[in-house]
């Protein structure tokens, strides 16, 4: 965890190296062309998964309102061409949300997305869409995709009955890439009265872990649960550390917007949003985890001192099996908002915050998504606006891994 | 860039459309009768109202103090049930908003755009729907009952806030 002494850290940043020193974001490829008036895009949702990249291929997905309506769409493209083709339509309902991607192996890729208050899912390959596949029953939202080994894994909220549900589901790839629900279970099986948000689901070698926004003890916590593959899930343990309790009113610190990844052979990274420091809004915390999340580590600080003092909002994780990982937010410690990026440094600390220049300077650059291919790349994804309210554009960058590494 | 959340309410909230709202999860004051941002919104345009905006957070402590010590009070109640509309915006929720300019968001980013940084965070609107002030953390009953007043009595119109508070 880092160090709070203030003297010591000072000393310490002398050597404390910047996720610049692991990777070199040289340039940005334009994702959903010029910005056009009332066309707004979002990279929103359960662990703001909007980029993943599976063989040769990189694949991004978004919602945007371009039709009028909120749909999803995706673009997907080689690693080496220059541009990203034009977009498919992944969603057909009335609305859709907050969709989510994962790799699942050769160019093949699985999405998750909300559509007319139900969760979908569908493969894209370099051939298209395959046809989508209904996970929910009731009402539900917030749907999480991951993959590992060519095993598919949903989490999703869902409310029957007056009563909120994690739901899981295995997902099996069945004939012409359709996704079949192989299992599907509740994390708890007695369903709660007070909301649960955001599920974000992991997966690796050791098992699954699942993490999301709690409100049954009358504030909000998050909780997490461990599965070995082919098990049930374990009663649910807190994740932030933190409980404030300055009052008869306090039952502690905000914590909201939880981002899980998978990483080495059995690891999990979840960082999150936590108002513990106190009037500086959210910062962001991380915890590690070994044996699928079975147990995690300490509660431990991502930003820097820098932008100690300052808000930061929409982190989002990545992690790959060669044991590198890294967590990205925005925050607007220069003014506008900007995209920052850290990740251990060889002190096994957080390194000092990094914001790639290709994503930050004028106009606001918010909500990234990452994720980490096996040669040690990050790939990154933000949204830009020339002014808050005004219309957006996507972005995405690959960060080259330095040979050094 | 330089952002002010007070400046920018207005460009947001003034073009605040209604397309769909969940079920609001979080916890404004029982005894209120606050509406979901949208809905508010509507009701203050239609009936001419003035608007408090009450941005809060579900467990938030300092919001739950208020709704014991301040909102439980008589004179609270009546002059802000009665006179304003009252909205309440959950800074962590996912419901969604749609703005006019056909953009749709949730409460949270709509939140964060507007960088509200700390819950209670209260924004006074007019009858005409022009933001006028924002006061963050706790308020007493004396301060909500003069903010009521100098909304409703049109103080407003002539004197600074500062101004009014000192002349009581």
């Amino acid at each position: 965890m880092k160090c709070n002494i203030a003297g010591l850290c000072l000393a310490l940043a002398i050597f404390q190296a910047q996720a610049a020193d692991r990777w070199i974001f040289a340039s940005r490829v334009n994702v959903s062309g010029p910005p056009l008036a009332g066309v707004f895009h979002h990279l929103d949702g359960s662990g703001r998964r909007h980029i993943a990249v599976s063989g040769k291929s990189v694949a991004v997905v978004w919602e945007d309102n371009r039709s009028g309506a909120p749909q999803i769409y995706v673009t997907l493209k080689t690693l080496a061409q220059e541009t990203f083709p034009a977009a498919l339509a992944v969603s057909s309902g009335n609305e859709a949300y907050e969709p989510a991607i994962d790799a699942i192996s050769g160019d093949r890729f699985v999405l998750a997305f909300e559509q007319d208050a139900a969760v979908f899912a569908r493969i894209l390959t370099t051939q298209g869409l395959a046809e989508p596949t209904r996970l929910s029953q009731a009402v539900a939202s917030h749907v999480s995709i991951a993959s590992f080994d060519r095993r598919v894994f949903a989490s999703w909220r869902e409310r029957e009955n007056g009563r909120w549900f994690v739901k899981i589901a295995e997902l099996r790839v069945a004939n012409v890439n359709r996704l079949v629900i192989e299992s599907l279970q509740s994390v708890e099986t007695e369903g709660l009265e007070t909301p649960v948000l955001f599920p974000v689901i992991a997966v690796n070698s050791a098992g699954l872990c699942v993490a999301w926004e709690d409100r049954r003890a009358g504030h909000t916590r998050l909780l997490f649960s461990h599965a070995g593959v082919a098990g049930t899930f374990s009663a649910p343990h807190s994740l932030n550390e933190f409980f404030s309790n300055r009052n008869e009113y306090d039952q502690g610190s905000g914590v909201t917007r939880l981002a899980l990844s998978s990483f080495g052979q059995n690891e999990i990274l979840a960082a999150w949003m936590d108002k513990r420091r106190g009037g500086s809004g959210y910062g962001i915390f991380a915890a590690l985890g070994t044996d699928a999340g079975s147990m995690f580590g300490p509660n431990e600080k991502v930003h820097g001192e820098e932008g100690d003092k300052q808000p930061h909002n929409n982190p989002a994780t990545a992690g790959n099996q060669a044991g590198d990982f890294a967590v990205a937010w925005d925050d607007f410690r220069r003014g506008d908002s900007d995209i920052w990026i850290s990740a251990y440094d060889p002190g096994l600390e957080w390194s000092l915050d990094y914001a790639p220049p290709v994503a930050s300077g004028s106009g606001e650059q918010t909500h990234p998504s990452i994720t980490l291919d096996e040669q040690h790349n990050l790939h990154l994804l933000w949204i830009q606006r020339s002014n808050p309210d005004g219309p957006s554009q996507l972005w995405y960058s690959l960060g080259q891994t330095r040979q050094e590494q | 860039m330089q952002h002010s959340p007070f400046v920018r309410l207005p460009v947001v909230m003034a073009i605040l459309l209604t397309l769909s709202l969940d079920t609001l999860m979080a916890a404004p004051p029982d005894g209120y009768r606050f509406l979901s941002l949208t809905e508010a919104t509507q009701v203050a345009s239609r009936e001419n109202k003035p608007m408090l905006l009450y941005f809060g957070r579900y467990g938030c402590s300092t919001c739950r103090k208020m709704h014991a010590e301040v909102f439980s009070d008589e004179s609270v109640n009546a002059k802000y049930n009665n006179a304003f509309v009252l909205a309440y915006v959950d800074t962590e929720s996912g419901n969604r908003i749609r703005l006019g300019s056909g953009e749709t968001t949730t409460e949270m980013q709509f939140a964060t755009r507007n960088r509200i940084l700390g819950t209670p965070t209260f924004v006074y609107f007019s009858a005409d729907q022009k933001p006028l002030f924002k006061k963050a953390g706790f308020q007493t009953i004396a301060q909500m009952n003069l903010y009521g007043d100098y909304i409703l009595q049109n103080h407003y119109k002539s004197t600074p806030l500062q101004e009014f508070i000192a002349r009581q």
